[in-house]
């Protein structure tokens, strides 16, 4: 994994507490990733909450060599290449690879409490999640609508923000998995407020930005153009980012968001704020090349995240990719690294 | 030169925009001769100056009217002079009525020769639907006027095509409240069955048409919106059984990859910024606009009059030479269609 530039700083200094990993679903592809990354020395210090004989067993189904040390408080994280450090999480069934079970879908939760309570008792500094499925969660009767929701009830706070990340773009939602007949409706002075307050807090805590420039997309085709193609921009969002601009935030626009994702606007600002889903996401993943990554913000602790699912088919064959995983590694690297030297 | 040559109509466009430099650049190249037998249609001293700010000089063959063009053909450019706008009333960079009403004269000049067969496809250079409202025109835009001119009753829309790429909406400068209203089977049959068909006159022997879902996650099988389910995907399935094999609806956020990376020749969008968003990062400067659904090719440049760049001989003539190609190529399946 090549570094880049936008890890250079902060990343030589060295994490007081380790990150730590969930491998998310038994049965997908997170097993796989962290046995492949563990080959590797490591820079920063992780461990991985999962059934280390999960573990044990995907490696021999992956040929791959691995030494997996049980680790517990105070002990030296390993490093090395081929040796990982593991806090033992054991499965309620045993998992074949790449079929999903229901009788395991509390033992994802699991290793999803521990890592969070872990994490907001300074444990360690942050957590990285592997993909989990959420249709065999809720198939258990558990009612669950993905990792960014539960981490928000486990922390206890009112909102939380979905921001994803690839070299030289940030994007955050303002709002997330709607349908798109939902989303005029649900843009709201009181949510974008909310929204780009955590976002800006956000990127100055973890991101060690002093002032951020945040660029803000409009809703409508051309930002509306002056109210003849739709009027949340001069109703709702025009008022909202002026309330915000008097108490010092760095807001460009509401632009037209097919010209705003150019080089042109990008390179002055720090973080794009998208409407919806599918105005900010494609160019992400466009510009992304698979090395994008999911970051909760609002959290009173670092969660960054694959993109990917849990890719059922490719568990157990070697043809994963880790190149997302690696990338959310950097990522909260990175801002625990920015945030212990505020 | 043979016969079956397409003739192709050129316009300057805005007088006080970048169309006249742009067509100069374009007629300076020999390649372009090659392609057609072109008439180019304007004021004499909007050539002139276009030329000037190019810095070239294109020999040209004077006739008296584009009737005239087809039997003539010749390696050199026609060139049929019309007195649409003074000199005097053109302040180059300024959008004004004075320009737009030139646009409309020269433009009305070529659909009355296209009524009459006279030509077989028209590449105009950017113009401003601002300045050609202020002259009166009394639509929306130039596609409407042409549909208005040529009276089409069928479905029409705008293809914005890059490179290999050619992508279509369902709806197009509407409020992103109102765009769930727009789809329906039926537009989006009709959507689809046209830039397939556009394709195929464009040269695309088989074109790979692919139609984008609606909602995140394509609806993520109904909890993130029903369009995919109750009106995308039948509208597919009814195509399929038609025999044109389109695929979809796939989500937004990984169409435009399977594109990139050369897997369709056309998309079909549901709203203006699915589309748009992607074609601007794919390179926009080199995008063109196909008028579609009309009887007859007419293309342009995607980008606009650029007036702030007019007259300085700054601006990029790939788009424009795009536009051209495409024009003729459209142009050439249009003669074999009508010919005889």
């Amino acid at each position: 994994m090549t570094t880049s530039t936008e890890f250079q700083h902060g990343m030589t200094a060295p994490l007081k507490a380790p990150m730590v990993i969930t491998a998310g679903e038994p049965a997908g592809i997170g097993p796989d990733l962290v046995l492949m990354l563990a080959q590797q020395p490591r820079q920063h210090p992780w461990l991985v909450i999962v059934d280390p004989e999960l573990l044990r067993q995907r490696a021999i189904q992956l040929h791959l060599p691995i030494e997996i040390v049980q680790w517990q408080a105070g002990d030296t994280v390993p490093q090395a290449a081929g040796v990982l450090g593991v806090i033992a999480e054991h499965l309620t069934s045993p998992c074949r690879t790449g079929e999903l079970s229901t009788t395991n879908a509390s033992y994802v939760l699991r290793t999803l409490e521990r890592a969070t309570q872990g994490c907001l008792q300074g444990c360690y500094s942050a957590m990285i999640t592997a993909p989990v499925h959420k249709g065999v969660i809720n198939d258990a009767g558990i009612a669950f609508s993905g990792h960014t929701e539960f981490l928000q009830e486990l922390c206890k706070v009112p909102k939380v923000v979905m921001m994803l990340a690839t070299q030289g773009l940030k994007v955050a939602l303002a709002t997330t998995h709607l349908p798109l007949r939902a989303v005029a409706d649900a843009i709201t002075a009181p949510l974008l407020e909310e929204v780009i307050g955590i976002l800006d807090q956000d990127l100055r805590i973890w991101f060690g930005l002093a002032s951020p420039r945040i660029l803000v997309c409009g809703l409508n085709p051309h930002a509306g153009e002056g109210g003849h193609l739709g009027r949340e921009e001069i109703d709702v969002i025009e008022p909202c980012l002026e309330r915000l601009r008097q108490q010092g935030l760095q807001l460009i626009g509401p632009l037209p968001a097919d010209t705003l994702f150019t080089d042109k606007h990008l390179q002055q600002a720090d973080a794009v704020l998208a409407m919806y889903h599918d105005q900010g996401l494609p160019v992400l993943k466009y510009k992304g090349f698979g090395q994008a990554v999911n970051i909760t913000l609002g959290l009173p602790i670092i969660r960054t995240s694959v993109d990917h699912g849990t890719a059922l088919d490719l568990a157990g064959t070697g043809r994963a990719d880790a190149g997302s995983l690696a990338t959310a590694l950097q990522y909260a690297a990175h801002m625990a690294a920015i945030k212990e030297h505020l | 030169m043979s016969n079956l040559r397409p003739t192709v109509a050129l316009t300057l466009g805005d007088p006080a925009g970048i169309g006249p430099e742009l067509i100069a650049k374009l007629l300076s190249k020999p390649s372009t001769l090659q392609q057609a037998n072109i008439v180019l249609i304007g004021d004499p001293w909007v050539w002139e100056a276009g030329q000037q700010t190019a810095g070239v000089k294109v020999e040209t063959l004077a006739i008296e009217s584009l009737q005239q063009a087809r039997a003539l053909d010749s390696d050199r450019p026609l060139f049929v002079a019309v007195d649409s706008v003074k000199p005097e009333d053109v302040q180059v960079g300024v959008a004004a009525a004075s320009g737009g009403a030139s646009v409309l004269k020269v433009l009305d000049m070529c659909l009355a020769a296209v009524s009459q067969r006279h030509i077989d496809a028209i590449c105009f250079a950017p113009l401003n639907k601002h300045a050609m409202k202020q002259a009166g025109m009394p639509f929306e835009d130039e596609l409407h006027y042409f549909a208005d001119y040529l009276k089409v009753d069928g479905f029409f829309c705008e293809f914005n095509t890059l490179g290999g790429l050619w992508t279509s909406r369902i709806s197009s400068h509407v409020p992103l409240k109102d765009v769930a209203s727009y789809l329906s089977v039926e537009r989006i049959k009709q959507a689809t069955r046209l830039i397939y068909q556009s394709l195929a006159a464009a040269g695309v022997a088989q074109p790979r048409v692919a139609v984008a879902a609606f909602n995140p996650h394509g609806g993520d099988g109904g909890v993130c919106g029903r369009e995919e389910i109750d009106i995308i995907a039948p509208a597919v399935k009814a195509l399929n059984d038609e025999g044109l094999p389109i695929n979809g609806p796939f989500p937004a956020d990984t169409i435009f990859l399977k594109a990139r990376d050369g897997q369709y020749d056309a998309i079909v969008t549901m709203y203006h910024d699915q589309g748009q968003i992607a074609i601007k990062l794919l390179g926009f400067e080199k995008g063109v606009t196909v008028q579609g659904g009309l009887p007859v090719p007419i293309t342009t440049p995607a980008h606009g009059t650029a007036y702030d760049i007019a007259g300085s001989n700054k601006a990029s003539v790939q788009a424009m030479e795009n536009a051209f190609a495409i024009a003729c190529r459209m142009g050439a399946s249009y003669r074999a269609q009508t010919r005889g």
